[in-house]
């Protein structure tokens, strides 16, 4: 395939090339920056008020990313649920700003095998989720892909009173949008551990901390069929985060600090991501 | 004498219904997976939503989960088990405690 370099403005926004690309992964009591197999139990709702910001910098270009995003879930038996992610963003490129409705994310997840011992519990899930083409692809720089993507994987995790563990992968496949531009297909990997350093009662305050090891790969962007230069590659990422829950409320957050990346050519490398979030289900 | 033995038997005889009808009814759930307390909210929502339920206590440390029942109210294993799995866990064990109104279990 011939190998075009066009330089577009802003050519791997969309979060820098990678950015939020899981949309929605974080779950009420999973990872922060990757997907979880819990489901939501039958008949409840879960509401989640989250923030995320990102800044990528080089090659000439110093990216942000704003994105307050409203999410809800609901457990259609205690191993189903399905979801929906409204995002409205605020992002800075080039001198240019823009803010606006991001592309909405559709959400199913299905807990397939669980295994449940005392004080713990295994579990493993697969999930599909669509991001439809609601944010305007052509401001600059562009809220959404102007394309509906599709994106599975794959969720497994231990939780017990004092250790956690979980492990995922990740598929997003990125279909033609405006302009003949089609980015490039994602994948990810990620590794969590996890502890509860203290033991708390039922009706006190819990915290847990986690290490997160997110690895990212995307597939070079094509415009009319040919590949771009500058676009595509791997970025890893080191995440501590955290959450501390009271009865229905919980509150989460973490960053992403980029350790190592193999992205091709001239981009901008991801500074830090970082995200916080207030969940409440009922 | 009779007089005052029969009026003593007719008294104990009133009190002895009210201590009978004042008796609760406690289950003790074991629940498994149940690992953190947001988790655990749900078998709490599932449980006052239940029909004879006055109040719960859940131990997360130990893992079970105390029902009490309205007077005259009772659980089954088979309705709890439906409970706790509707709420994302297994039931590991089911047994009921039988009490007097403000007392402690036997």
């Amino acid at each position: 395939m011939r190998l075009v370099i066009v330089r577009l403005r802003s050519p791997c926004f969309a979060l820098g090339l990678f950015g939020a690309g899981l949309a929605g992964a974080a779950e009420a009591h999973g990872p922060v920056f990757s997907p979880a197999p819990e489901t939501v139990w039958k008949g409840g709702t879960e509401v989640t008020l989250g923030l995320h910001a990102d800044r990528a910098a080089g090659a000439g270009e110093k990216e942000k990313t704003y994105e307050l995003f409203l999410e809800g879930k609901y457990g259609i038996t205690a191993d189903w649920e399905i979801g929906i992610e409204i995002p409205y963003a605020r992002k800075e490129s080039g001198g240019d700003e823009v803010n606006g409705i991001g592309d909405i994310v559709l959400d199913t997840k299905v807990q397939f095998w669980k295994r449940d011992l005392p004080g713990a519990q295994y579990k493993a899930a697969a999930f599909l989720k669509a991001k439809l083409p609601t944010g305007d692809d052509e401001s600059q720089p562009r809220l959404g892909n102007g394309s509906t993507d599709v994106i599975a994987g794959l969720a497994t995790g231990y939780e017990s009173r004092r250790w956690y563990w979980f492990a995922s992968g990740v598929y997003r496949a990125n279909t033609e949008g405006a302009g003949g531009l089609e980015k490039g297909d994602r994948q990810f990997l990620n590794a969590v551990g996890g502890i509860r350093p203290v033991l708390t009662e039922y009706d006190e305050p819990d915290t847990v901390l986690m290490l997160e090891l997110n690895w990212e790969r995307a597939g070079r962007d094509e415009l009319n069929g040919s590949d771009l230069a500058d676009t595509g590659g791997w970025e890893l990422f080191l995440s501590p985060v955290f959450w501390v829950t009271y009865r229905q409320f919980a509150f989460r957050g973490g960053v992403q600090v980029p350790i190592a990346d193999g992205l091709n050519g001239r981009q901008a490398t991801s500074d830090y991501r970082a995200r916080a979030e207030l969940v409440y289900h009922f | 004498m009779n007089g005052i033995l029969r009026t003593a038997v007719f008294a104990v005889s009133l009190l002895l219904p009210v201590a009978a009808s004042a008796a609760q009814t406690q289950y003790q759930l074991r629940v498994d997976g149940l690992a953190c307390p947001f988790c655990a909210y749900g078998i709490e929502k599932e449980l006052e939503r239940t029909d004879g339920v006055e109040s719960l206590e859940i131990d997360i440390n130990a893992g079970t989960v105390t029902v009490t029942m309205a007077d005259g109210a009772a659980m089954t294993e088979a309705q709890a088990s439906r409970i706790v799995e509707d709420a994302g866990f297994t039931l590991g064990g089911f047994e009921e405690v039988r009490t007097q109104a403000g007392n402690k279990p036997e």
